[in-house]
């Protein structure tokens, strides 16, 4: 009873952070998924410079830690460059600037999969490369990275935690500060569950999401791989 | 007279090289409008790379290409040079192509492949696009597939639907790679016959086939190619029944002993 009356006592702080960690999540999600392609397709193109830009950006932020990232945005875009950003701020443009690199490869390996034939049969029936791209190409790599993207998006969940080291009052510093001024590890326990209920919900979601972009497969083999995996 | 008289496909002295291999030596090929020619011969003598260079899916090494009229690639020096992307378009425009692996796009129903082209490209009203590809479906003999998917057809089906999909462009010419090599041999009869329709409705059309049945009944010429190179041609007759060089009885035997 004692932990009951505990819990209820520190969960308001939590459902404080799990706002602002979702904040983070959906910004982050919401601005990289589109940023993401651009990048891709920019990756591949045939004009050199944006080639290298693009291949050069993703690297960049592929190759080092998201950590320093962050740090570097926060704490050395104003000694350098001048420019102070909020927590908050700091923490969403570092994570889309990130995430969009991850998210780019994706989408070129996605769209790297599309048989030739597609493209061909494209040409030949006088599209555009840009109708070809957006009309047949793109929407058939959505269904095929969707899985991967979904990765991404557990991971994102538990990679925002690293806000709360510039200070943005997430989920993890929350709790974090209950540890340290209670003795207790208790809320430890509440926020992995609360991560964990994030991510069940996600994964739940994207399930949702293949099964409707597989809406053109055959009903049986779609039954056949439900029955398979889920 | 002289106009009708003019071959719709005029290949004159092609050559294709990948590298420093020949896959087209000095290849010359007229196609008169309404006529259908079948391409036969043995694998990698470059039957694909002919049919892909005529709709500018690869670009030849040299040598002159003219549809309907209209140049696609000359040689005024020494390598060929092409007409501008936006020609490139317009003339290709005048050709279909049929493709072994049928290439429909999974993503969109059978009504929607098939429209999709003639709504982006044609800028038909939807009505009408939808209109025509009912018609043409009921042309190949599948207008109960209209909301179908690629994936819930057998791939006889898949082949007509793909076949409706270029007609809708109203082309002048249609190129076939194999249309029937990736079927079961009890269903290449149903694509087969939808083509020989089409032939009967004087649809120009150049065939590249391992159907030696199809070749000989519905072809009003055929082409034998190995090494790249135009090796015989005339019509089914004279071909099947009177091969004149050995390799063409080579081939002819080979194919009826497999
Ligand atoms: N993209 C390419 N790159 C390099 N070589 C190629 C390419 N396409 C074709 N070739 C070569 O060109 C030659 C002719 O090939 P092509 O595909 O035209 O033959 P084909 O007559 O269609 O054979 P098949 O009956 O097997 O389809 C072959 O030797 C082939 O290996
Ligand atoms: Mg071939």
């Amino acid at each position: 009873m004692e932990t009951f009356d505990y819990v209820a006592r520190i969960l308001p702080a939590l459902l404080e952070g799990t706002k602002i960690t979702l904040v983070v999540f959906f910004a982050t999600l919401l601005l990289a998924i589109p940023l993401g392609l651009p990048l891709a397709l920019g990756s591949d193109c045939r004009w050199r410079p944006l080639r290298w830009f693009c291949r050069g950006y993703v690297a960049l932020f592929r190759g080092t830690p998201l950590m320093l990232q962050l740090f570097f945005i926060y704490y050395m875009l104003p000694i350098y460059f001048n420019i102070l950003l909020p927590e908050l701020t700091a923490a969403v443009i570092t994570f889309v600037l990130n995430y969009a690199a991850y998210l780019s490869e994706i989408y070129r390996g996605g769209i790297g999969s599309i048989e030739r034939g597609q493209y061909e049969a494209a040409t030949c029936l006088g599209l555009t490369s840009f109708q070809t791209m957006f009309g047949v190409i793109i929407p058939q790599t959505v269904k095929r990275v969707l899985p991967a993207v979904t990765n991404e998006t557990i991971t994102l969940v538990k990679d925002t935690a690293l806000v709360s080291a510039i200070g943005v009052a997430d989920l993890m510093k929350n709790s974090r500060s209950a540890v340290n001024r209670d003795g207790s590890t208790m809320a430890f326990l509440v926020a992995a569950i609360i991560y964990l209920l994030l991510n069940v919900v996600l994964t739940k979601f994207s399930y949702y999401l293949e099964e409707r972009f597989s809406r053109h497969e055959a009903k049986e083999t779609r039954l056949e791989r439900r029955t398979l995996w889920h | 007279m002289a106009l009708t008289d003019r071959p719709i496909i005029e290949i004159k002295n092609v050559t294709k090289r990948f590298g420093s291999l020949t896959a087209l030596d000095d290849v010359s090929l007229s196609v008169h409008r309404g006529e259908t020619v079948a391409i036969i011969g043995p694998s990698g003598s470059g039957k694909s790379t002919l049919l892909r260079s005529i709709n500018n899916l690869e670009q030849i090494s040299s040598g002159e290409i003219v549809i309907d009229g209209q140049t696609l690639a000359a040689t005024p020096h020494d390598r060929a040079e092409y007409v501008s992307e936006k020609e490139i378009r317009q003339i290709c425009g005048e050709i279909g192509m049929i493709f072994q692996h049928f290439n429909l796009f999974p993503h969109m129903t059978c009504l929607r492949n098939i429209t999709y082209a003639p709504i982006k490209v044609k800028k038909q009203p939807r009505a009408q696009a939808e209109a025509e590809a009912r018609r043409l479906l009921e042309l190949v003999g599948l207008s109960d597939k209209a909301d179908a998917y690629p994936s819930q057809l057998s791939g006889g089906q898949k082949q007509r639907v793909a076949i409706a999909r270029g007609l809708a462009m109203n082309p002048a010419v249609m190129l076939f790679d194999e249309p029937t090599s990736a079927l079961d041999p009890e269903i290449t009869g149903e694509v087969l016959a939808v083509m020989k329709r089409l032939a009967e409705a004087q649809m120009t059309m150049l065939v590249v086939t391992h159907e030696m049945g199809f070749a000989r009944e519905v072809a009003d010429r055929v082409i034998f190619m190995a090494d790249g190179r135009i090796m015989e041609q005339g019509d089914p007759q004279q071909i099947f029944e009177n091969p004149q060089s050995e390799r063409l009885q080579n081939f002819l035997r080979s194919i009826i002993r497999s």
